[in-house]
């Protein structure tokens, strides 16, 4: 149980996805104007990133290991199954709960080409990508939740900053800074604090 | 031969697809703590893009209209794999700095972006055109934040083996500008500036 703990806590604070691994940045200015947007956004995402991560380890254990094309095939590979889940996601979810769909149906295909996804399904069959402490490869549960952190880790990043970026519209900045350049620079302040966490349960 | 220019040309600050379109802002952020990483992302970045427009034109009346994007992003990820595996097998130590961010090329929206708006739609030269002025674009901008970055951040400048600047006598160099907060720094102020500029020239 510690371990789920920790594998959560360091996808989820201490490897922040947004402000500590860069990952997912276009997103994450694209629709973080608003705070009801960047939720819906999220929601998405964490769904996405879940199924994807689950479909992308079976593929990766019990197809592309045992005909030895891992190495070769991976990225084709686990970016179709992205592609391809995004496109199911979106039918079911129009067909089961129209309330979802009107949510967070025009989100969905941004999501294709989120680098996070790709990122989290990588990282939870090829672990080391992002230099945690761990050597082994992980078992479908510990991908799961390490999936799991990372895309909770993208929603805070991604509403708090919308918060943020709500009140900035108002704020007396001068002019070549309004907007995105302000912004990326309150980012990197986020990210400085983020960085505070870095060295926790020395992780 | 007028036209071909004009969409080399635009890539470069008109349309730089980081400062201006704001697209692929994640690898540009995270791999230009050196100038060399920066030069390598670079290059990587301009050989899949120009590749994979020039294929993307070539058979752009044959792809069926519904199944476009699956197709456009087999044929990038093809590029990708070319790129990946060269990298890891005659530039090791580059290929663990670059790490994550090569897999990654192919989500970038830069290369999904260009075929779609521009490849899709143009003939082979032009398409082949747009592919290197936005690659140039980008990596030009890589090479500006790698150089401020690498330099403000260490206090020397060491590319290929050789050592091009030397400061460190000059000031104690502040460590956070290769760290990630830095990134966010270096990127919202070069933006800032651009609009300062384009701003004082319209006037």
């Amino acid at each position: 149980m510690g371990r789920y703990f920790l594998l959560f806590l360091a996808a989820f604070l201490i490897n922040n996805i947004l402000l500590i691994r860069f990952i997912a940045l276009c997103p994450f200015f694209g629709v973080s104007s608003k705070v009801e947007t960047s939720i819906g956004m999220s929601m998405a995402v964490i769904f996405v990133m879940a199924m994807a991560t689950m479909v992308c380890w079976l593929v990766w254990n019990f197809l592309l290991i045992p005909l030895k094309l891992g190495e070769f095939l991976y990225i084709p590979a686990f970016i179709l199954i992205i592609a391809a889940l995004v496109q199911f996601v979106e039918i079911v979810i129009r067909k089961v709960s129209p309330a979802l769909f009107r949510a967070m149906g025009i989100y969905l295909p941004l999501i294709t080409t989120n680098c996070a996804v790709l990122a989290a399904a990588t990282e939870s069959v090829k672990p080391g990508f992002f230099k945690l402490n761990i050597q082994y490869g992980y078992a479908i549960p510990e991908a799961l939740v390490y999936t799991l952190g990372v895309a909770v880790g993208f929603t805070l990043a991604i509403v708090m900053f919308a918060a943020i970026r709500e009140r900035m519209e108002v704020a007396p900045i001068p002019g070549p800074l309004k907007g995105y350049p302000s912004a990326f620079i309150m980012a990197g302040l986020a990210s400085l604090a983020f960085m505070g966490f870095a060295g926790l349960f020395g992780l | 031969m007028i036209q071909i220019w004009e969409d080399f040309k635009s890539g470069l600050i008109l349309e730089n697809p980081l400062l201006r379109l704001m697209i692929g802002l994640c690898s540009a952020l995270a791999v230009s703590t050196r100038v060399e990483n920066a030069l390598f992302m670079g290059f990587s970045v301009i050989f899949v893009l120009t590749c994979s427009n020039v294929i993307i034109s070539l058979i752009r009346r044959i792809v069926p209209e519904k199944a476009r994007i699956p197709i456009f992003i087999v044929v990038i990820a093809s590029f990708v794999t070319i790129v990946d595996l060269t990298l890891k097998a005659y530039f090791p130590p580059v290929y663990e700095q670059l790490g994550v961010w090569i897999p990654l090329i192919v989500v970038n929206c830069i290369i999904l972006g260009r075929a779609e708006a521009f490849a899709s739609k143009h003939p082979v030269l032009r398409s082949m055109a747009d592919g290197l002025g936005k690659g140039l674009g980008y990596t030009s901008v890589l090479f500006i934040m790698g150089t401020i970055r690498e330099l403000s951040g260490t206090g020397e400048i060491v590319a290929f083996g050789a050592k091009l600047f030397y400061l460190k006598p000059y000031f104690e160099p502040p460590k956070i500008m290769v760290m990630f907060p830095g990134a966010f720094f270096t990127f919202g102020l070069l933006m800032g500036l651009l609009n300062w500029i384009q701003r004082r020239e319209g006037r």
